[in-house]
């Protein structure tokens, strides 16, 4: 019975080294490291560009402060 | 700056980014409720089984409340309830965000979250009521475990389905990252209920395992989300990509190539073959690598934008979580050296670092990322800035009290556990032979039979009723975060002004957004 375990277990030690080496050759020859720069700005689009923070505090529920604040 | 880019493009990714937000909504939101109920649970236990190490004879009697139960559920309520479900929660949405791709069928993810949920909630039942399996980390029966693995595989097939019908070309860092971790931690959990639960192989080769998986949950589960959150959310939040993508990609692929080594250095000085645990100490030493990658590009990032953290929330919460990381892994890294660790070991201080780990950097860039996505995914605004500021002060202090605390005292008890007694010889040569052995086992007595190690034990009370207090604090700020989770969840507070929250740029404040 723990034979099968044994099978499983070093079946799944082959099958997932091999799938880093695919993956890792997968990446290459899509190109996925050539273009850095383009690469790291690929999460910013021309609705929320780099240069533009997309979160803070929410405002005073205060009219008053809100508007102290905003004349900052 | 590139050229203006055409006004129906960015409308049109604004459109998908909605139907993206959305498409997740249900079973994202579903995931951070159930976590954020765990997390207080969480707190409670872990604040009762910290006060029963000083006052132990509080709820003695009461079997289920019992430190030797008690212990065990706050680790796995918070690592897999807590912990777990935030992080699926997480890696969903930025699965979906970074495939530019819609969640299809999320009734499926929905069903994956219950069984997860159900998992943690006969895991628990069963430690409290007395049936935990005696291995830390793996203390839930194997019938919990099946329910968990199903819940956790459903939703990583969700989101390689995701994945695979993407329609941004580049994988991202992050989504490297997330990739890693939704094939990895199947691997690991499997194998180890295989091997410990359904079939167990006895003996010394059970600790083995018991820390192969133990430490490689953190290294390829929780780190990879962790940074995956990091990696995206501190150029998101600040608007600047990250300073070297090429550092970026090399930290992950050396992640991958070192951590899953590490695991036998917390087996130091056991009785384990002693190359398995040098092969693990180069490991250990290499990760600096991946670290030193990760630590360069989160301070170079941030570099002349320190000033936003009075700004974001989300930042406070993931910078913090991103300096914790650096430092958690060089202290590891670190610990893992035999004659650094010699002191440590079996002591609070590795308390201290484990709390580092997963609280200071796992749980607070979690928070830091619910910061950011439940506005986006419920469209209504935090309800409250004073709540965040409770909550962000709260955890911070409450857990560099208590990360100073166990360091320290944990210090102070190993070096006094090593306090080993003169060798015989030295008692027969000053003593003479027959003076000297009764000398020599006279004193043994005196110091290893109670008095000494009761005096260690005392010595440690003070720091442990300073990590009561710490936790007291942390489930303050818990509770400010439950509160606004809630509001929020229940369409209370202000709605958010268009789907993509701006209400105004602190760099430009004349640029408002409606």
């Amino acid at each position: 019975m723990s034979a099968i375990y044994y099978i499983i277990v070093f079946g799944l030690l082959i099958v997932f080294g091999a799938t880093v080496i695919a993956a890792l050759t997968w990446a290459m020859r899509r190109g996925q490291f050539s273009n850095l720069d383009r690469s790291a700005a690929t999460i910013f689009d021309a609705e929320e560009p780099p240069g533009m923070p997309t979160d803070r505090f929410p405002p005073p529920r205060s009219p008053r402060r809100r508007d102290r604040e905003a004349g900052r | 700056m590139t050229a203006a880019p055409r006004e129906d493009d960015a409308a049109r990714r604004a459109r998908l980014r909605r139907l993206i937000d959305r498409s997740c909504r249900v079973p994202c939101l579903a995931l951070f409720a159930a976590s954020v109920v765990w997390l207080i649970i969480g707190t409670l236990l872990a604040v009762l089984a910290s006060f029963k190490l000083h006052e132990p004879g509080f709820l003695a009697e009461v079997a289920p409340l019992t430190f030797g139960r008690v212990r065990p559920a706050h680790l796995n309520v918070v690592v897999y309830g807590w912990a777990s479900t935030a992080g699926l929660g997480v890696l969903l949405w930025m699965v979906c965000r970074l495939s530019r791709a819609p969640l299809r069928w999320p009734g499926v993810v929905l069903a994956a979250a219950g069984l997860w949920n159900a998992g943690v909630l006969l895991g628990t039942g069963a430690i409290l009521a007395g049936h935990g399996q005696s291995i830390e980390w793996i203390e839930f029966p194997p019938a919990a475990a099946m329910l968990l693995f199903a819940g956790f595989a459903l939703t990583a097939i969700w989101a390689a389905m995701t994945f695979a019908v993407r329609r941004e070309r580049h994988v991202y860092v992050s989504q490297w990252y997330l990739l890693g971790a939704i094939f990895w931690f199947p691997w690991l959990f499997a194998v180890a209920y295989l091997l410990l639960g359904l079939a167990p192989v006895g003996g010394v080769t059970e600790a083995a395992v018991n820390w192969w998986y133990g430490h490689n949950v953190l290294g390829v589960w929780f780190t990879p989300v962790g940074l995956a959150a990091i990696y995206y959310l501190l150029p998101k939040v600040i608007g600047r990509p990250v300073y070297s993508y090429h550092l970026s990609l090399l930290g992950f692929w050396t992640l991958a190539l070192f951590y899953n080594w590490a695991g036998m250095h917390h087996l130091i000085g056991g009785p384990v073959p002693a190359w398995l645990v040098t092969v693990s100490i180069v490991a250990s030493m290499m990760m600096f690598i991946p670290v030193t990658t990760v630590a360069i590009n989160h301070h170079m990032t941030m570099k002349g934008h320190f000033y936003m953290l009075r700004w974001s929330p989300v930042l406070r919460f993931v910078v913090f979580g991103g300096m914790c990381y650096t430092l958690v892994s060089v202290q590891g890294s670190l610990l893992s050296l035999r004659v650094i660790n010699e002191p440590f070991h079996f002591s609070h201080n590795t308390v201290g670092h484990a709390h580092l780990g997963m609280y200071g950097f796992f749980t607070m860039t979690m928070f830091g990322a619910m910061y950011y996505i439940i506005p986006r995914l419920t469209g209504r605004e935090w309800a409250s800035a004073g709540l965040i500021r409770i909550h962000f002060w709260c955890v911070g202090l409450g857990l560099l009290l208590m990360v100073v605390a166990l360091t320290l005292g944990g210090k102070i008890q190993g070096l006094e556990m090593n306090q080993a007694q003169a060798p015989l010889a030295q008692y027969v040569g000053e003593h003479g032979l027959i003076d000297g052995v009764r000398t020599f086992f006279a004193e043994m007595e005196a110091r290893s039979g109670q008095v000494e190690f009761l005096e260690i034990v005392r010595g440690t009370m003070p720091w442990l009723q300073l990590r009561t207090l710490s936790g007291m604090l942390i489930f303050v700020g818990h509770i400010a975060f439950a509160v606004l989770v809630a509001i929020n969840l229940a369409g209370r507070g202000s709605v958010r002004p268009g789907p993509t929250l701006l209400g105004r740029n602190p760099l430009h404040p004349q640029e408002v957004r409606a």
